[in-house]
């Protein structure tokens, strides 16, 4: 999990904020950055290209690839493609979970696995996920830190 | 040569080296004891051992009979601080988003006396 946060706002707000390009150009970026819409497709297989325009004047293109939409609870999506430079590619899954007029957010990223995946599952009972291993191998680190 | 963060992921890029990890986290084991629930050969499992102590994730005792095998949490350190750059950038955006969401908000409310509010 990267971040989680109980917003005082009606959970179908919060996914109007992640629905609208208007809404991420005003929160998106990090700070000190801008975004620039050119496509938006929220749905499954839909692309969000943007650019976040850093202070220092230098662009950066994203892309995003929405791979589940279930409105108003979650979004699945994979950021960067084949061109990017990141190391690993993963996806992360956006929840909006309702609490009677507030909302709680939850961002969890999941790492990429080979296609033996299922079977070894299967096979192993070993079904835990990366995050899931990385965040008690941290609970693990911090303990003997 | 890789760089030294995919070499970590791709050590952690397979469900039963994640899995050994996970069962080593809880304690230093013997590689019998280790291929066991595995239902692999012991050269399948000191294959996957292998990569793992490359990457830096686990270290093994060099004693002739019994090579004991325990984590090594200092490999995991650079997987921790590339996620730490993302869950600063998540707070951030979070902040943003919770302002921009009071803005509104509180926008609306000035705006109109009429009772909107999608509430459920």
């Amino acid at each position: 999990m990267v971040g989680m946060r109980v917003l005082d706002a009606p959970r179908a707000l919060v996914f109007d904020m992640w629905s609208d390009p208007k809404h991420l150009a005003q929160w998106w970026g990090p700070d000190g950055f801008t975004t620039t819409t050119s496509t938006f497709d929220l749905r499954p297989g839909g692309v969000w290209r943007f650019v976040m325009h850093g202070p220092d004047g230098r662009d950066y293109q994203n892309r995003i690839v929405f791979e589940e939409v279930v409105r108003p609870e979650r979004i699945v999506y994979r950021h960067g493609g084949a061109e990017d430079v990141e190391p690993v590619q993963f996806r992360t899954t956006v929840t909006f979970e309702d609490l009677g007029g507030k909302t709680r957010l939850t961002l969890h990223a999941r790492f990429p696995s080979p296609e033996e995946r299922d079977r070894v599952i299967r096979d192993y009972g070993a079904d835990k996920g990366m995050a899931q291993t990385l965040s008690r191998l941290a609970d693990y680190l911090a303990s003997i830190g | 040569m890789p760089d030294p963060l995919s070499t970590t992921f791709a050590a952690l890029a397979d469900p039963t080296r994640r899995a050994i990890l996970a069962r080593l986290a809880l304690g230093e084991t013997s590689v019998t004891e280790l291929a066991e629930p595995f239902e692999m050969s012991l050269p399948a499992v000191s294959k996957h051992l292998k990569v793992l102590e490359r990457a830096g994730l686990i270290a093994r005792g060099r004693e002739a009979q019994w090579r004991p095998c325990r984590i090594s949490p200092d490999g995991l350190r650079p997987v921790d601080d590339w996620l730490e750059s993302y869950r600063r950038l998540w707070n951030e955006r979070l902040d943003r988003l919770e302002t921009y969401l009071q803005e509104l908000q509180a926008k609306d409310k000035a705006g109109t006396e009429k009772k909107r509010g999608p509430k459920r």
